[in-house]
Parts: structure tokens; sequence; C-alpha cells
């Protein structure tokens, strides 16, 4: 089991602000799809922070992204 | 390193890992990237075994963004938190002995001028406040006494967090850590105000809450040390295991901090102010 973070991809791509994307601590993790416009997470590398959700709820009141806990192989 | 020495000779790219032919396609090599494109491009630092929510590991994700010009860049790191990430990064990274960073990256930027000299080598320095302020004290203050041409960077987490939480310098007064339990008797030592008077041409210090700063803040460092002498930044990278903060309220901590003891501020010499106006006046006119 591993808690990471989860993108509801349609909330997010109506806003186009990357901010999460822009404070995450691990490199390659949280990414930006240029096309479709929404942040993406590669789940393998998330530490499972949450720095991303206080950035998303907190100080930008958008509410995108949840953490949620995720099986091997998911 | 230079650039010839990234790219993959031909007929060996399926034969190169994945993240290697990603970094040399999607990279940073060769191109200048604006930090707030990160996400959109392979980045040069690599997964590392940094704690989940280290702002430490933050700051050095948007320190090798910032970088001016990575090929051309040697590391120098030293024992504590942040060599965990750096030695992980496509970036030459030396790992000085604990304590003489500063003197190690003396000789090698002096190395470095005679064997390229038509090629400018940036050499950067980062380490913890143990490595630079309380250990490295004697070796960081007399590299800017000699007015060595780097860039020192120091990412002060206010604690020896590899030993288990033993007090530094930099810790603020009073603070009661695992290996300090009485509480720390002194202040926290001015760095900022000690470069200035060894003799840095640039100084600055900051909270890593705007990614768009620190970046400017870090290439005007490198920038300025390449012609000018030796530069300083002194950055807030909580350590959020010894000093017990929540990993989601790690960001809310260092906007805290920058409202309090961790204000950015900036200070350069006349020359090297006037050599960044030039640079933007003329940035300006290309944009134009």
């Amino acid at each position: 089991m591993y808690y990471v973070a989860d993108v509801n991809e349609t909330d997010c791509a109506k806003y186009n602000c990357k901010q999460c994307v822009l404070f995450c601590p691990e490199p390659n993790t949280l990414m930006y799809h240029n096309s479709k416009h929404v942040a993406w997470v590669n789940y393998s590398r998330c530490k499972g922070c949450a720095i991303c959700v206080y950035v998303c709820s907190d100080l930008l009141k958008r509410n995108c992204i949840q953490m949620v806990m995720m099986t091997a192989g998911e | 390193m230079g650039l010839e020495y990234v790219r993959i000779s031909p007929g060996f790219e399926r034969y190169m890992p994945k993240d290697y032919v990603d970094l040399v396609k999607y990279g940073q090599f060769g191109r200048q990237v604006d930090v707030q494109q990160l996400g959109q491009f392979k980045e040069l630092v690599e997964e590392h075994p940094m704690c989940a929510g280290c702002f430490m590991a933050y700051f050095i994700r948007v320190f090798y963004a910032a970088l001016p010009n990575p090929e051309d860049t040697i590391v120098i790191g030293t024992a504590g938190c942040a060599r965990l990430a750096l030695s992980q990064a496509a970036v030459p990274f030396v790992y000085g002995n604990y304590g003489d960073t500063n003197a190690v990256a003396s000789g090698l930027k002096r190395a470095l001028t005679i064997r390229f000299p038509d090629k400018v080598k940036d050499v950067v320095v980062i380490a913890g406040d143990g490595g630079l302020i309380d250990i490295g004290f004697g070796m960081t203050m007399h590299s800017w006494f000699r007015r060595e041409k780097f860039t020192t960077i120091m990412v002060d987490n206010e604690v020896y967090g590899n030993t288990g939480g033993q007090e530094s310098g930099m810790s603020p007064k009073g603070v009661q850590l695992k290996m300090a339990p009485k509480g720390k008797q002194f202040d926290k030592i001015n760095a900022v105000e000690l470069a200035k008077v060894a003799g840095c041409v640039y100084v600055a210090k900051l909270a890593p809450t705007n990614p768009k700063r620190i970046a400017k803040t870090i290439r005007r460092a490198i920038l300025a040390a390449r012609h000018f002498g030796p530069t300083f930044i002194h950055a807030y990278t909580s350590c959020n295991i010894e000093y017990s903060i929540p990993t989601e309220k790690v960001l809310e901590d260092a906007r805290k901090r920058e409202k309090q003891d961790f204000a950015f501020y900036e200070w350069m010499t006349d020359e090297v102010r006037e050599y960044f106006e030039e640079i933007e006046k003329k940035t300006e006119e290309v944009k134009a």
C-alpha cells in the first residue's frame, strides 16, 4: 500500500495553473501535460508528502488533488 | 563535462537507460529552460533518497532547473542531507570532506580556469549549515577572503539532521532539539553579514516560497561569481523530521518563516549591480 497524490483531471483542466507542479519537492514526479492542460502524477515516484494538496486546496482553494491509498501494480 | 560528452553515440540509443535518453532528448542540456516550465521537461536531478516533503530537496530541484549552463557546471557538496540529492543529478558532483568544500572549490575553479582558458566553467558549492558555517567555517571564510570566483549556497536546515538532531550554529536561540534538550543557549549566526564583511560581491537570503525568485537569485549568484568574486546565498530549507513539521505544512512553515526572519534580502556591490542592469537592458532589447 502506498499513499500517493491523485489529480482529478476534470477539475484540474479548468484552471491551467501549474502551481502544484512548481512546489513538488520530487523531480519528475508531479508533471504537467501540455496538450491536456492538466497535472499528472507518476505514482511510482510520489512519496506522499501532500505539499501539492496544501498548494491546491489551502492556498488556491481549487481542491483538485487528493491523497489516496494505492496497492502496487494498480 | 561539455555538451559532446552528454550526447549518445549514433547506434547506441536503444542500449542506453530510458532515463538517460529522456535526459538528452527532453532535458536541459544545450538549451535554456525557465523554472516556470518545471514538470514539462526531463529534470537533471533524478529520484533521490531524501525524506518525503523535504524542502531542501525542493530547493535542490529548483537549483538544477535554474543553472545557467548545466553542461559546464561542477557542484561540490559534503556530508549532510543535501548530498543525497546532489549526487543523483546529471551534473558532475565532487564530494568534499566535511568542512573543506570551499577549499576544494577554490582549487577546482583555479585548475579549470587554467585548463579551459576559453570557456566558462561554473563551480557551485552547496552544503548545509554544518558544512559551511560550523565545521567548514575557516575554509569558507578564507575562500571569501581570497575572493575566489565561485558560488557558495548554504541550505540551512538549522540542525544536524543526518546524525539525530544536534544543535548547529545556525539553530535559532532557545530551540529544543533531540540532542539539545536544554534548548540552544546562543544566537543564530548572522551568515549574511559575515559574507558581506568577508568580501562576497553578491549576497542573498531567502526562504523557498517563490520558485521564480529562487531561480533568479541562483542565476545572479552564478553570473556574478563568473566575473567579480565570491557570492553567497543563504536559503532556509526546513528539516521537517527534526523540527516535527507535518509534511503538508512544510510550505506553510516556509511562508511563516519568510514573514519572521527569512524575508528576501539581496545585496550586491555597485559593479555587480551595473553588470546586471546591463544584462537586463540587453534582454529587453532582444525581446523588443
